[in-house]
């Protein structure tokens, strides 16, 4: 007996005609026969029957498969040893054989009260066969545990659909994995098997019965066959290649297996199985939804109101519904509203997706798709959809080619698609951060971008080159081209996108591999980026997203550093370059206003860096003002002021200027300060006027400014005064002074961060003046309560100051007097 | 045995994983790793949100070899490594009691 059931489960795993289903029946089949011939009456008056559970019971059985079996019985007291001996003569004969057992030995009463607090055990026995013995006492089981499972519908509803929720994390889709698990992963068997017991939760005998119900369309039930059968199929060809040790489709193995179930090649296959696994997890899903909508009532969700969300586009019970046509528009405005408010398509708009007309990619089209992009993580269910009724790719065929395709490296964990739409999702989270308070670095690079959604469609394409000849970058970065005029993107948009996709592995690569400490570095990607900081900073962002979404492999914080440090230093060097070409126009046009002889000579008495900080009407005035000899003038323009003063240079000139200022009651954002070669200083603040000193005339300030300048006004007292009655209450931050040396070559840059208080710049200033440091220029950037104050400083001879210890007394100094 | 642990810059790991396979080397462990030794960390500022990297990334690098080729195996790293400025890194060895090969089972030098 041993050993012809041996031999006879030899038999059918070496017979390669059985396929999936056959194979799953014949051993049941056979595990029948067998338990049959074994089975004998317990003795006296005790009822028993042999019971098949699980896949056994299913008659789904793999090689691997436990096989769980079940000896019910009515046994009690003195009758129990009889029982013991029946079921050992029934394991024993199994084991010897060399199967796996889930075996159990209970009662009617037994079974079902382990069923009542664990819903594993109930939906086990929801399904439970007759296999030998007295079938009224299996018929009283299945009975009971369908009475149970129904009485407890709700519960075990949520729980099931829990479940299938969680098994779109772990394992992960097997539509979407790069080494799928067949059974547990969304899409798989399992989510098979949650429908059934679902049925009988519902009263119901079968899936058939879900779809009189209306929870499934007949259609979907015909796919959900088909798709079981495909499943079984490659689980018992996986189990016969390995031994049925697991269920998880390896890498390594996937070459075999293509081999073994006749596929083309690994490619085929798991794009194949994608496709069907992607049909499974979707239709769960969808039945899950509706099942939950269900239980929840008809006012569950949304209440009865319909809420209009675009035209034609309604939310009626917490579902996205098309009321009338189905141009692209509508879909379109009916898909980002449905990421927008998280909610699932009605069903009859599913149906009614297919009649979608063709696109135009009309300027509102365009919006639409643009917002769905922007929907993030929850325009991902949505995409699936639309993917499964057909109309993704219609809205952009390219997408065949990455659907459902596989990649082979250890970096990625998902296929090329759900990548894709991964990018888009985590790009969105990026934009999103730019709103955030506090704002984090990534943010701010967000912030400053002028155009987020060629981020968001350079993330959705920047893959889309892959599975096709060539580098997949430059094949993607014309597909994206033809993609930018079909749906007529703008010239620069166009361009824009497309380089984005050409150079999307460009900064991560750079950033691992290259020296970033040599300048040139960084020079090249601004060179690579046409010297536009838009491009470096979609590109930063690109980088980020696309690492996210590749796996946790592919980004640590190691990597965001190197990548962040070579975007600062790139956007540096982009501003240096912006700043060459700019003096070069100014210096044009100057020419221009002045005469060419006139205004090269005012431009020899005064230092390169006069131009990047001064237009030309602004460098004419200053070369009136300089051939005066003296002038004090202020300006107002958009709620800005524009104090310049052109007067013989002195230490603690920009002291007494800053002074005067505070004393007016103007806040200096910015302060230009130079100097022509015979000693004349040009001193241009730029200020905010936060009290309207201004509006009845600027004549006052200039008056204190002069009388400033002749020495009377007495600066330090009035200062004084100003900053006690505009003392803020609480603590005071701490004072810190940085020193670099390193970033200017002509310069030292003193960098203040302090609390933001009143004649701030003032002290400061002061404090050069006193240490005898010479400030050229002063930038003063505000951020909330905090000041960041910048000073480029040279020694009153005008070198640079390199000596440590010089810079440790004057950075020591500065804190100790802005600290009292 | 010995264990060569070797801290380098990124952009240096290719050059010492080619000097490594040239001189026979058979594997090698990497590890991306923070830290800070006399070139510390710096603050960065852009459109004035101030960044501070307190850790400069690295690379960590692990290779187990014979007591005899140890020293060779460091001097490789080193020279492929070196641009002779702060931040290069460090190399050390340590000995190693013992080394198995998990498939197979094989201990010793018969593993590396």
């Amino acid at each position: 007996m041993v050993t012809s059931l041996r031999d006879a489960r030899a038999g059918l795993l070496a017979d390669g005609a059985l396929r999936g289903v056959t194979f799953g029946r014949a051993l049941a089949d056979l595990l029948d026969a067998t338990l049959a011939e074994l089975f004998m009456p317990a003795g006296g008056r005790t009822r028993a029957a042999i019971v098949a559970l699980g896949s056994y019971g299913r008659r789904e059985l793999c090689p691997g498969s436990d096989v769980d079996v079940m000896l019910l019985h009515d046994a009690r007291g003195r009758a129990r040893p009889g029982v013991h001996a029946l079921a050992e003569r029934l394991w024993y004969p199994l084991w010897d054989a060399g199967f796996v057992t889930g075996h159990a030995l209970r009662t009617v009463k037994e079974s079902v009260a382990l069923a009542d607090d664990d819903l594993d055990a109930l939906t086990a026995i929801v399904e439970a066969r007759h296999v030998a013995g007295d079938a009224a006492l299996t018929a009283d089981l299945v009975g009971r545990a369908r009475d149970l499972i129904a009485r407890r519908g709700g519960r075990v509803l949520h729980a099931l659909a829990g479940a299938a929720e969680l098994r779109r994390v772990r394992p992960g889709p097997v539509a979407e994995m790069l080494e799928p698990d067949l059974k547990e992963g969304a899409g798989g068997l399992r989510d098979l098997q949650a429908l059934e017991w679902a049925a009988y939760a519902l009263r119901e005998d079968g899936t058939a019965g879900l779809v009189r119900r209306g929870f499934l369309s007949a259609d979907d039930h015909a796919r959900l066959g088909v798709a079981r059968d495909k499943l079984l199929d490659l689980r018992l060809a996986l189990h016969r290649l390995t031994g049925g040790r697991s269920d998880q489709l390896a890498l390594q193995d996937q070459d075999a297996l293509a081999a073994s179930v006749g596929a083309a090649d690994a490619d085929a296959l798991v794009r194949d199985l994608a496709s069907t696994a992607r049909e499974v997890a979707w239709i769960s899903r969808d039945v899950w939804a509706r099942i939950l909508d269900h239980l929840s009532g008809p006012s569950g969700r949304g209440g009865s109101r319909d809420r209009v969300l675009a035209e034609g586009v309604v939310l009626r019970d917490g579902r996205v519904t098309l009321v009338d046509g189905v141009s692209a528009l509508r879909v379109l405005d009916a898909a980002s509203s449905a990421a927008e408010v998280g909610a699932p398509f009605d069903r009859s708009a599913l149906v009614r997706l297919h009649d979608m007309d063709d696109p135009t990619w009309d300027v509102w089209e365009r919006a639409a798709f643009l917002r769905l992009l922007r929907g993030g993580g929850r325009a991902v269910p949505v995409f699936e959809a639309l993917d499964h009724e057909g109309v993704l790719v219609r809205l952009l065929p390219e997408w065949e080619h990455v659907r459902s395709r596989p990649q082979r490296n250890a970096y990625h964990r998902f296929t090329v698609d759900r990548h894709l739409l991964e990018a888009v999702a985590e790009c969105a989270r990026l934009l999103d951060a730019a709103d955030e308070t506090p704002v984090e670095f990534d943010g701010v690079v967000a912030r400053a971008c002028r155009r987020p959604e060629l981020l968001l469609l350079g993330a959705l394409l920047h893959d889309i080159g892959k599975g096709r000849e060539g580098d997949h970058s430059h094949v993607g970065a014309r597909v994206a081209e033809q993609f930018a005029r079909r749906i007529g993107l703008d010239s620069e948009g166009r361009e824009i996108l497309v380089w984005l996709v050409r150079h999307h592995l460009l900064m991560a690569d750079t950033a691992t591999r290259r020296d970033l400490a040599d300048a040139s570095v960084a020079d090249g990607l601004a060179a690579v980026c046409a010297g536009d900081a838009e491009r470096l900073r979609l590109l930063y962002l690109l980088t980020i997203g696309d690492s996210r979404a590749t796996g946790p492999a592919a980004w640590s914080a190691s990597k965001a550093a190197l990548v962040r440090d070579l975007f600062v230093k790139a956007a540096a060097a982009i501003e240096r370059g912006a700043a060459v070409s700019v003096a070069a126009d100014r210096r044009d046009a100057l020419a221009d206003l002045l005469g060419r002889d006139d205004a090269a000579a005012f431009l020899a008495r005064l230092p390169d860096a006069y131009l990047l900080a001064f237009d030309a009407h602004e460098a004419a005035e200053h070369h009136d003002y300089v051939r005066a000899g003296s002038a004090v003038k202020v300006r107002r323009h958009d709620g800005r002021v524009t104090v310049t003063v052109v007067a013989p240079d002195r230490p603690g000139l920009l002291a007494t200027l800053a002074g005067a200022l505070v004393v007016c009651g103007l806040d200096v954002t910015e302060a230009n300060l130079f100097s022509t070669d015979d000693g004349l200083a040009i001193d241009v603040f730029r200020a905010t006027d936060p009290f309207g000193r201004l509006s009845d005339g600027v004549e006052g300030v200039e008056r204190a400014l002069a009388d400033a300048l002749t020495g009377g006004l007495d600066i330090d007292r009035r200062v004084a005064e100003r900053r006690r009655d505009y003392r803020r209450p609480g603590e005071r931050g701490p004072v810190a002074v940085d020193v670099d040396t390193d970033s200017s070559a002509t310069d030292t840059i003193v960098t203040v961060h302090a609390d933001d208080e009143v004649g701030l710049l003032f002290r400061v200033a002061s404090a050069f003046a006193a240490l005898g440091v010479d400030v050229r220029v002063a930038k003063v950037a505000t951020l909330g309560s905090r000041v960041v104050d910048s000073f480029y400083v040279r020694d009153a001879g005008g070198a640079k100051i390199e000596d440590l210890d010089r810079l440790e007394a004057i950075r020591s100094e500065m804190v100790a007097r802005l600290t009292t | 045995m010995k264990l060569v642990t070797a801290i380098i810059k990124p952009f240096k790991l290719d050059d010492v994983k080619s000097a490594l396979q040239d001189h026979g080397v058979q594997g090698m462990t990497i590890t991306e790793v923070q830290g800070f030794g006399r070139q510390r960390g710096h603050t960065e500022v852009y459109r004035g949100a101030e960044y501070t990297i307190d850790f400069v990334p690295k690379v960590k690098i692990e290779v187990l070899a014979d007591d005899g080729d140890a020293l060779t195996v460091a001097e490789k790293i080193v020279e492929a490594s070196r641009t002779g400025k702060i931040g290069d890194g460090k190399v050390w060895v340590v000995s190693v009691d013992n080394v198995v090969r998990i498939r197979t089972g094989e201990a010793g030098a018969d593993a590396l």
